[in-house]
């Protein structure tokens, strides 16, 4: 009998525990910080429920590998003019990999461990011309070089604490994938995809010619255009109309890699601009380039844009200012972009789901419905069903339901709309253990046994079958829960939690309370 | 005390199995044939594409011709315009695959009508969302940013399509967005069947460890048969087929053996006990005593998943549909697959008679069906 006290307390303090966590839920975040009782975090909801935006961006990481080619073919250009081991007539990437072009077989060896070194590995040899590509192991390292450059600046970006967004969350997805959710429904989803879609290359070249467009500039030169240059141009930006075209450097002069801070500021006339700083080697360079280049014009390019081509007047130290007849917002999204670097390798959305705050509160006020209502029509049946045995059956449920809210509160899981329905679900999968067993003991009853042995045999009997039906379905949740995404894996994670606390429940508190009554008492008849 | 199935009730189960096997058939066969000629609809999750639901303040000059021409006019190609919701507050669903350029009179881009930005001068510093299907200056280097965006360049319309609707049709809220790109599609659909070949066989496994090779070959038939013939209704309605109701499906499958999993637990106690019956006569007890419970367990998961199809709103609809649908199926396929193919299995397995193979065809015939009780009873 003292031992089943102490059952007793111990199932009731469990319980008040659970729903202690349950219900500190409703409560306020404000009240419950304030309050030293109630814990201050307690379940999430899913993007879904509270609305926000979710992305899946594709790095595209060949482009990260085609970089590591072109570099690797600048660097061995540069080494064969620099030191005279071997020569190299072109060295230039085609088609994705990189074609060498050497006359002897001496400067062919010399590129192939040259090659070896680097990283690289011959795919075809055709007369005078190695075609190359980079090794395995060399492309693996590049891919996850690229993915940890792109996660960096993702999150710098989106976490700004002046233009970004809070509480946010940037993740790796696999190879090639990135997560990204920002909660809450009113931010401006232009906004957040501008962060993330500027690539940020910021590059300042020294102008080598420039025409009002394209065709005025071609003309110049009948002959194409001078090798190592490109044109980019400036366009009006309401129109999109080219306003001048330049012929600059393909290299840059100096990039913003090299920037320490960027901020907004305001010329004379209160316009927007942004206002940079070099770091210390920055500015040795910007000094010495501007110092050179005295009376030129400075072409600064993002993004393959040219936003302005200032004349150098004089030595221009570590910073400066870009003007580009910007808003204000621009402005601000422009200097959040060069804070935080730019963006190595392209994204792009690949998926998107945004629910607006009005769905998720919709559907979390329908998915209480449902719930309510689903546990009230269940509870309603098994106490008709079973009279005072279903009246356990029902607090066994109810008990259940404070264990599986408590627990996800705990573990601080992520409440989504399909993880309501798994609770729905839970709600009529719970009371089929019961249902199990009381069927089970009533079959005893009838075939002539006494309440106290066909309660013991009806629990026993039906221990494997519910013990093998909970079983399957956890197997699937976890098979869910491995595939799924976002608001799926909300309905597996309640799912699997619900199916341990209702096998729990059933067995143990339904047990507990036939203990009590009748428990020892010598009983003529149960109340199934 | 209530009692749904009274006790004692002797219901010929097995002996009408060819009712069962019928019924069974038509229904696979009708999904097989369903999914062969019309195809799965697929949602946007597995099939890529774009889907704006919207909220209207009102109902004034709301319909689905005037939102098909807006979104056409923003660049929306052949959009799929759905209404539902109540009458006061119209939602609509435009759903699209592919978008154009839109026609920037009528559809101006979406930051000139962002709060934030007061200057006429909506386009965001490297080019903007909205011209990206414009990109690619001739001549200009490859890698341009427009080009950059152009694959997003749906999300980017939509961007374009809610302010214009807004401006034209009256106040909105914008409920949800989704987009699926072509990769992530094909991605889904594939991680989709991998993770039912991954459930299936993860469920075998523990239904051979636990069950004989008796019981186990028939519990795999009814799974498949409860997962098929759900999918398979899916397909012969048209229902729309997307993530949900895939997740749906996987839970079905745990589900759906814990109905065989008691008939089977009771055909091996009864088995032991009742050495001096017949295999027929054992699985029709078992089944009868076992019905009760069978269809109240049901009844209960039913009656909440119903909840949720009436209540929970359009979001959860598919996914309670399937479970409605799986939960229905499995209880029949408990009630009267289950307990028969075993019966069906064992012949097979011990005999491997022509008549033995063929009784899972419904072949009606008083002869054949002796044939077989017999064959039963020597079993």
């Amino acid at each position: 009998m003292n031992q089943l006290r102490w059952r007793i307390t111990w199932a009731l303090l469990t319980v008040f525990f659970f729903a202690f966590l349950t219900l500190a839920n409703f409560a306020p975040e404000s009240v419950r910080v304030a309050s030293p009782l109630l814990p201050d975090k307690g379940l999430r909801l899913g993007l879904d429920l509270q609305g926000g935006i979710h992305w899946v961006l594709g790095v595209k990481l060949e482009e990260a590998e085609k970089q590591e080619l072109g570099f690797l073919a600048e660097s061995l250009r540069q080494r064969a003019k620099d030191n005279e081991e071997f020569h190299v007539e072109s060295a230039a990437l085609e088609g994705g990999k990189l074609v060498v072009r050497a006359a002897s077989d001496a400067d062919r060896s010399g590129v192939r461990s040259w090659a070896r070194k680097a990283g690289l590995s011959l795919a075809s040899e055709d007369g005078g011309a190695l075609t190359f590509e980079l090794s395995n192991t060399a492309r693996a390292a590049v891919r996850k070089r690229g993915m940890a450059q792109v996660l960096e600046v993702l999150r710098r970006r989106i976490t700004d604490p002046v233009q970004g967004i809070q509480d946010s969350v940037v993740t790796g997805q696999g190879e090639g994938r990135v997560l990204v959710q920002i909660p809450g429904g009113q931010i401006d989803r232009t906004l957040a995809r501008k962060l993330l879609a500027v690539t940020g290359h910021l590059e300042f070249k020294i102008v080598k010619d420039a025409a009002p467009n394209e065709e005025l500039l071609k003309a110049k030169y009948p002959e194409g255009w001078p090798a190592g240059t490109e044109v980019v141009t400036e366009r009006d930006k309401e129109t999109d109309r080219v306003l001048t075209a330049y012929l600059l450097p393909e290299q840059a002069n100096i990039t913003g890699d090299y920037l320490q801070d960027a901020r907004v500021t305001f010329d004379r006339q209160q316009r927007s601009e942004v206002a940079f700083q070099f770091n210390s080697e920055g500015g040795r360079i910007f000094g010495d380039l501007t110092q050179e280049h005295i009376g030129e014009r400075l072409a600064i390019v993002l993004d393959k844009r040219v936003y302005s081509a200032p004349n150098i007047k004089s030595r221009i130290g570590s910073s400066g200012v870009i003007e580009g007849r910007f808003t204000a917002q621009e402005a601000a999204d422009l200097a959040v972009v060069l804070r935080s670097g730019s963006l190595p390798i392209p994204v792009q959305i690949e998926e998107e789901r945004t629910v607006g705050p009005a769905l998720g509160a919709d559907s979390i006020s329908r998915g209480l419905q449902a719930a309510v209502l689903g546990l009230v029509v269940i509870v309603v049946f098994v106490v008709i069903y079973y009279k005072y045995s279903g009246v356990y059956a029902a607090a066994a449920l109810i008990a259940n339901l404070f264990l599986l809210m408590g627990v996800m509160s705990l573990f601080r899981a992520t409440l989504t709309l399909p993880g309501i329905a798994g609770i729905v679900l839970t709600i009529g999968m719970a009371v089929d253990a019961n249902v199990i067993i009381f069927e089970r003991i009533r079959e005893e009853l009838r075939s002539g046994k006494t309440p106290r042995a066909s309660i013991a045999t009806g629990f026993n009997k039906a221990f494997y079958t519910i013990m093998d039906a909970n079983i399957t379905t956890l197997i699937t949740a976890v098979v869910l829960y491995q595939f799924g995404t976002g608001p799926i894996k909300g309905f597996a994670v309640t799912l699997t939690i619900g199916v341990i606390t209702s096998v729990f429940a059933a067995l143990v508190f339904t047990r507990l309370m036939y203990q009590v009554h009748p428990g020892t008492r010598p009983v003529a008849s149960l109340s199934i | 005390m209530l009692e749904l199935v009274p006790p004692g009730t002797q219901i010929d189960f097995i002996g009408h199995r060819r009712i069962a096997y019928a019924i069974s058939g038509t229904l696979l066969l009708a999904g097989v044939v369903a999914v062969m000629v019309q195809g799965m609809r697929l949602g946007i999750d597995f099939a890529g594409g774009t889907e704006v639901a919207v909220r209207f303040a009102h109902e004034e000059g709301v319909d689905e011709a005037a939102i098909r021409a807006i979104a056409e006019s923003c660049g929306v190609q052949d959009p799929t315009i759905v209404r539902y919701g109540e009458t006061s507050a119209p939602e609509f669903l435009v759903r699209f695959n592919r978008v154009s350029d839109a026609n920037e009179r009528e559809c101006p881009s979406a930051a000139g009508e962002a709060p934030a930005a007061p200057a006429p001068t909506p386009a965001p510093p490297a080019g903007g969302d909205a011209a990206a299907p414009a990109a690619g200056a001739p001549g200009a280097p490859a890698p341009v940013p427009a080009e950059r965006l152009a694959s997003s360049s749906a999300t980017a319309v939509v961007d374009r399509l809610t302010p214009a609707l807004r401006t034209k049709l009256g106040d909105l809220d914008v409920l949800s967005v989704d987009y699926v790109g072509p990769q992530v599609g094909d991605d889904l659909r594939r991680d989709g069947l991998k993770s039912l070949g991954i459930a299936t066989l993860a469920i075998l496994a523990y239904i051979a460890y636990r069950f004989s090779s008796r019981f186990g070959p028939g519990a795999v038939v009814a799974l498949v048969h409860d997962v098929l013939i759900t999918a398979g209704i899916f397909a012969i309605f048209q229902l729309e087929f997307d993530l949900s109701v895939l997740a749906a499906l996987l839970g079905l499958m745990g589900y759906s053996l814990n109905d065989t999993v008691i008939v089977y637990d009771r055909i091996r106690e009864n088995m032991a006990t009742h050495t001096k019956l017949n295999l027929v006569d054992v699985l029709n007890r078992s089944v009868n005593e076992t019905l009760s419970r069978t269809l109240l367990t049901s009844l209960n998961t039913l009656a909440t998943v119903l909840c949720l199809l009436f209540l929970g709103g359009e979001v959860i609809f598919g996914f309670a549909l399937a479970m409605v649908i799986g939960i229905v199926v499995g209880t029949y396929s408990s009630i009267f697959v289950a307990a028969p193919i075993l019966l069906f299995l064992e012949q097979r397995y011990g005999g491997g008679t022509k008549d033995a193979k063929s009784s899972g065809k419904p072949k009606p015939g008083p002869s054949g069906g002796k044939k077989l009780r017999a064959k039963a009873q020597a079993a």
